[in-house]
């Protein structure tokens, strides 16, 4: 195998690793927002429990 | 016939108001004026080198600082709940609309016509061989400026940091229209007549115009009222 | 597991099944093209990314429209989460290419007109993201980001066409000619386009599901407020 075609093989791993990439920071950012959904949830719960609770 | 008359009554109202405060129109006049002469640095002001950019360089003048004009436009309404006034009064969305766009053009054809005999004069360049047609890509591209400008004014009237954002959101949505208008500025700076390729050019800024000028007296209400 | 985690479920197994044997017949099976090498497998991504993104912006522009027209936040929810996916495919679809030209070109970016039009429009999209952060009020944020929606995608054909005859009339660098493409790589390029689609359209179906829980944590907490 020649240089460039290492090059070109080279790229094509980059290039492809590069589209996961970006989806799976997408996914993390999915992630993010969904365990800040979770904390709020129980702030919002824990907030309702003591209003009934006075 | 009632629609016009309102329309050229918000119109003369903004329009008064800046005459008397200047607030707009003062820092949006020396901030184009200070853009051309930050141009001079970016590279080497000789006549060739600035016919060849020559539009390029006018409109982001006026782009620059028709934002400051336009963040005005509804955000004088702000104090003393003054937009609520005029959203209850008799006066149709569509008539407030086309009267602040109205008011707007007149204040970007003002500055425009301060700026292109100043630019003239510092970079040495004849820029009124073909008036005629300059000043109708002039009339049409400024028409396209302000009504998209003046729609996303209305939209970001009641938004934190709405002097970030008009830009940010109206630059994206004027690149056509300010590409065109650099393209035929360009060309007939210097010294040709649009022909060719170029007259469409001068279609797209006319349905570039048609389309948005619609989609805003459309949307005007949502915007406004919801 | 109700009916919506099913269907997700469902659609990322096939999706990842349908990707593995892709990658699987591209890497191995397909030859070389003549021109690009191996390089050229890129296509099968990017271009299927292209189709992606800009189905999720035609898509936002229907949810703008029935938004607008029926005010159920339902298609606001649809339309943000269809324009955060499509921002995601349309990243995908310009870094893949950035890497390509690299190879084909020599250069990272060029201002041919595709580039350029996909990259505005790229930020015309995002635009409607920070106009929605800068909103406090959910249907006023539901609104005006219709509204913006119907404007951006008014501009899309605008800026593709304008783009076009900017850069025609400019020295570009010679693409690859544009002859008819053989029956074997188009296969695979609608074939990958398929598991493509279906990621998506799970991710969409996740951030649906997270803006309405978003207003429902804001309904409760207004409520525990007003007690």
């Amino acid at each position: 195998m020649s240089d460039s075609e290492a090059r070109n093989f080279q790229y094509l791993a980059y290039g492809l690793i590069a589209c996961w990439v970006i989806l799976v920071a997408y996914v993390l950012t999915l992630a993010a927002r969904g365990k800040r959904l979770g904390r709020q949830l129980e702030n919002v719960q824990r907030m309702m429990e003591d209003r009934e609770g006075k | 016939m009632a629609f016009i008359r309102q329309m050229l009554t918000v119109a003369a109202k903004d329009l008064r108001s800046e005459v008397r405060t200047k607030e707009a129109i003062n820092a949006s006049l020396s901030f184009a004026l200070v853009i051309l002469l930050l141009f001079s640095f970016a590279f080497d002001p000789t006549s060739e080198t600035t016919r060849e950019i020559a539009g390029g360089l006018l409109w982001l003048a006026f782009a620059f600082a028709g934002v400051l004009v336009l963040n005005r436009s509804f955000a004088r309404e702000l104090p003393n709940d003054c937009l609520d006034m005029l959203n209850a009064s008799p006066v149709p969305g569509a008539a407030l609309f086309l009267g602040k766009a109205l008011a707007n053009y007149v204040l970007l054809l003002g500055i425009e016509l301060v700026c292109l005999p100043v630019f003239g004069v510092f970079y040495n360049v004849t820029w009124y061989r073909h008036l005629g047609e300059l000043v109708l890509v002039l009339l049409l591209a400024t028409w396209g400026v302000t009504v998209v400008g003046t729609v996303f004014s209305a939209l970001t009237v009641n938004l934190r940091l709405r002097e970030i954002m008009l830009p940010m959101l109206m630059y994206p949505v004027l690149i056509p229209c300010l590409m065109a208008a650099m393209r035929l500025s360009t060309v007939l700076i210097g010294g040709e007549p649009i022909t060719g390729d170029d007259v469409a050019w001068l279609r797209l800024l006319i349905g570039f115009d048609i389309i948005f000028t619609s989609l805003a007296v459309v949307l005007i209400d949502t915007v406004l009222i919801g | 597991m109700g009916m919506r985690e099913k269907v997700m479920v469902v659609l990322g197994a096939v999706a990842a099944m349908l990707l593995t044997r892709n990658i699987w017949v591209m890497l191995t099976q397909l030859p070389d093209e003549a021109f690009q090498g191996a390089i050229f497998r890129i296509i099968f991504f990017h271009v299927p990314a292209a189709f992606t993104c800009f189905l999720c912006f035609f898509l936002a522009l229907v949810a703008g429209i029935v938004y607008l027209a029926k005010k159920s936040l339902q298609w606001d929810a649809f339309a943000v989460s269809v324009t955060e996916v499509g921002l995601a495919f349309g990243a995908i679809n310009l870094i893949s290419g950035m890497i390509w030209a690299r190879i084909i070109w020599g250069i990272w970016w060029t201002w041919d007109w595709r580039l350029t039009s996909m990259l505005v429009c790229w930020l015309l999209y995002a635009g409607y993201l920070v106009l929605r952060r800068a909103v406090e009020e959910t249907t006023e944020r539901a609104r005006l980001g219709a509204v913006m929606l119907i404007l951006n995608f008014s501009v899309v054909p605008f800026v593709f066409f304008s783009i076009k005859w900017f850069r025609t009339q400019h020295p570009q660098p010679v693409l690859f000619g544009e002859g008819k493409m053989d029956g074997i790589y188009r296969e695979m390029l609608y074939g990958n386009w398929v598991p493509l689609l279906m990621i998506a359209a799970v991710l969409v179906l996740l951030r649906m599901k997270q803006e309405n829980q978003q207003r429902e944590i804001d309904a409760l907490r207004r409520a525990a407020h007003s007690f």
